[in-house]
């Protein structure tokens, strides 16, 4: 499926490689080394630049999933692409979602990783419970969640009125909906960032963080001056899989919203599914994810130039 | 395929710590001897397995029925696999929804579809036309025994596109109401014969809810549609069938739809689930666990939940066909039923197999009543067996007066039309817009999707 195209096509690009090889180790390696790529270049070709060449060609055409015979139409799927509403809904709904979620995913994930690293007692326990949700399988964190936010006998609604408040209608509101997803994709995955956040964390030499508290700095200035600025290098790491993880953004709201109410939590990837899949109009579908993928490219790209004049 | 190509180029002496026995030409040369035996044995096995099934002479059937209609299902596939001429049925059971459309319609589309499939009726107009499903040879299924004859007049239309039989159907499962007999007998709701009177009027049924809300002491009717893609289109579609008007969908619309009646119904709806008396925020699941734990005297469901309430201990469980408050009775329902997906080069033998699978499989249908569907097989119905089984025989008659999706490509079981109903629908529920704006929405949903360029005509 071209859906899948962005995620691969958008990878951050490898540094180029610091030291050119010896020309006959460089020899060697299309030898011996080619071969062993081999099968991953056949996979690669077979299952995702085909896929990605056939679905360009599919986007011109109006091909759906019945005996019908294909026809060329041009831009024609394009065309009506721009001017479907529902396209810039589910657009404007992955927007919103990626901001709602990669904030509170980045900065949760720091937070995590500075209070663990900061030397609490027990720390096997706070790494097995930061991390043990990203190693559920989505459609037993969207069943925890379905009963979490069920209306009538969900935890949420009973802390809520608990406490004198008013429930929430946490999968019905229109307004609330989204934010309801993202909170269960932050508990779910923020442990992934945290664990890449403590992986540089104990990677960073201590002299630098020493001479400034001997030089009387306290602990939130050793914090933003020392630890923060260290960090960048895997902040800019997070935050760009981030954004193309959440960008990306389908499974969980299909198991927990179907993309209701009214659509309001409906993801671009989800009308894509629904119009190619369950609609037949596997053409219109195309032209729909290769849009979206234009836009993920433009906004890795962008993300990439900011991070670069940043550093 | 070739080893790596020799390293004569290299000297030895690169690698001083080579070992004698295994080198990197070896491991290669072995490794891909062994990859290349284990990628032989792949398919092997992949045949061996299903040992019975891989033979030609096993039909292969797909169908969607799991948990307990599943069980009914192999029961009566066991029943006519047995004897002389038992079938070798080699079944593949795939998730019930939109994804089991999809796949069906990719085999069919590949040419190379299983023999026999289960469908909705409701799905026919988007597989027939777009010659993803093969005629039936009416002659042919005759010789077995079963002809229109035997079927409803408004189920057997439904099996059929410009004329042509496409389907044979095995059921109709309509949307219906459970209720607490005991708890409908305290709210005084009871016929002396203590059935479920009838309502007759939007008001009645209001009245009832409210009572049982009383008796039970937290909730009258209950009904889950949040988050759902079908069960407030279902109710919408029973209520407003009952007013008299019709909704269909002509190709490049725009949708044919009275306002005025849709309105009526929706607002009757919101006043239904109005979130006191009938709580109106409720999942599918939130509703069948409320209903199951007594905080309410009704539910508004498929007949296919009866095995659920059965087993949730109910002491007195009632079933009724969904109550009449409009003009003239209806019921929102669908059919499961047998097609034969379209296969590019079918064997004649395989094919007449697989019109004897069909009749006999619908002439085991009482099995398939006890599970709550109607048998659409009328012989099936006209058994003495069948009219003893209760609540099932209570709503029997919902058959005939049974209303399915409006025909078009999109429409139907599992389909997109389905979910974009409900979507503004469970909006007016919700209290979130008004019945008036939930209709305006469901128009303008119904003619984007009529707009678009049909993909199987």
């Amino acid at each position: 499926m071209t859906t899948t195209a962005p995620a691969g096509a958008a990878a951050p690009p490898q540094p180029p490689s610091a030291t050119p090889a010896a020309p006959r180790r460089s020899r060697s390696l299309t030898r011996g080394g080619g071969l062993f790529v081999l099968p991953f270049l056949v996979v690669f070709a077979l299952f995702l630049v085909w896929p990605v060449v056939q679905g360009l060609w599919m986007s011109l055409t109006d091909a759906s999933l019945s005996l019908r015979g294909t026809e060329f139409v041009g831009f024609a799927n394009y065309t009506e692409a721009f001017g479907d509403p529902d396209v810039w809904s589910s657009l404007g709904n992955t927007v919103f979602f990626t901001v709602i979620s990669c904030v509170p995913l980045v900065l949760v994930a720091l937070a995590m990783a500075l209070l663990v690293h900061s030397g609490l007692a027990g720390q096997w326990v706070w790494r097995l419970a930061y991390f043990a949700p990203y190693l559920l399988p989505v459609t037993v964190v969207t069943l925890i969640w379905t009963w979490l936010y069920q209306p009538d006998i969900g935890l949420g609604n009973q802390l809520l009125t608990s406490l004198g408040m008013e429930p929430v209608g946490w999968l019905s509101d229109e307004s609330v909906a989204m934010w309801s997803v993202a909170a269960l994709t932050v508990w779910w995955t923020v442990g992934f960032n945290f664990l890449l956040y403590l992986a540089a964390l104990q990677s960073l030499p201590v002299t630098y963080d020493e001479a400034a508290a001997l030089d009387g700095a306290g602990a939130w200035r050793r914090l933003w001056s020392v630890t923060l600025p260290q960090l960048r290098h895997t902040t800019v790491l997070v935050a760009m899989l981030q954004v193309l993880a959440s960008l990306k953004v389908f499974d969980q709201i299909y198991i927990l919203t179907k993309g209701g109410p009214n659509g309001s939590t409906r993801p671009i990837l989800e009308y894509v599914y629904d119009v190619g899949f369950t609609g037949y109009r596997l053409g219109y579908a195309s032209a729909v994810s290769y849009i979206f993928f234009a836009i993920v490219i433009v906004v890795s790209v962008l993300q990439l130039r900011f991070f670069r004049q940043e550093g | 395929m070739n080893s790596a190509p020799p390293a004569r180029g290299l000297p030895g002496a690169r690698y001083p710590d080579r070992s004698p026995g295994i080198g990197r030409r070896e491991l290669l040369r072995y490794g891909t001897a062994g990859a290349a035996a284990l990628l032989a044995a792949g398919p092997l096995t992949g045949c061996a397995s299903p040992a019975r099934a891989g033979e030609a002479s096993a039909l292969k059937v797909w169908d969607l029925f799991q948990g307990g209609d599943g069980m009914l299902m192999d029961e009566m596939i066991a029943a006519v696999s047995k004897g002389s001429d038992g079938f070798d049925v080699d079944r593949t059971i795939l998730d019930w929804g939109p994804s089991y459309y999809t796949k069906l319609a990719m085999s069919a589309a590949g040419g190379r579809a299983s023999d026999v499939a289960v469908l909705h009726l409701s799905r026919l107009a988007g597989y027939a036309p777009g010659g993803l499903l093969d005629p039936i040879d009416l002659d042919v299924l005759a010789e077995f025994g079963v002809g229109e004859k035997d079927f409803a007049p408004a189920v057997w239309k439904r099996a059929q596109h410009k004329g042509t039989v496409y389907a044979v159907p095995l059921d109709v499962h309509p949307f219906i109401v459970f209720y607490d007999k005991d708890v409908a007998d305290k709210a005084g709701l009871l016929d002396s014969s203590g059935h479920l009177a009838p309502m007759g009027s939007p008001e009645a049924f209001l009245d009832a809810g409210k009572k049982l809300a009383e008796i039970t002491g937290t909730s009258g009717v209950l009904f889950g549609h949040v988050t759902d893609t079908a069960q407030s289109w279902r109710q919408f579609a029973a209520l407003y069938a009952q007013t008299g008007a019709s909704f269909t969908l002509p190709d490049g619309g725009p949708p044919k739809i009275d306002t005025d009646a849709a309105v009526k119904v929706v607002t009757f709806m919101k006043q239904l689930f109005d979130g006191r008396t009938n709580p109106n925020n409720l999942d599918y699941n939130g509703a069948m666990a409320a209903f199951m734990d007594g905080r309410g005297g009704m539910i508004m469901a498929g007949e296919w939940e009866l095995p659920t309430f059965r087993k949730s201990g109910i002491k007195h469980l009632g079933a009724a066909p969904f109550p009449q408050v409009f003009a003239r009775p209806a019921v929102y329902a669908d059919s499961h039923s047998f097609v034969l997906p379209h296969q590019d080069d079918p064997d004649p033998a395989r094919r007449r197999q697989a019109h004897r699978y069909i009749a006999e499989i619908v002439k085991q249908s009482l099995t398939w009543a006890s599970a709550g569907h109607i048998p659409a097989y009328l012989p099936v119905q006209a058994r003495p067996e069948y009219a003893k089984l209760d609540p099932q025989s209570s709503y029997a008659a919902a058959g005939e007066i049974a209303v399915l999706d409006p025909p078009n490509w999109f429409a139907g079981a599992g389909g997109n039309f389905q979910n974009r109903m409900c979507q503004p629908l469970q909006s007016a529920l919700l209290g979130n817009t008004s019945a008036e704006k939930a209709v305006r929405q469901m128009v303008r949903e119904a003619d984007t999707l009529l707009r678009q360029p049909n993909p199987v005509a």
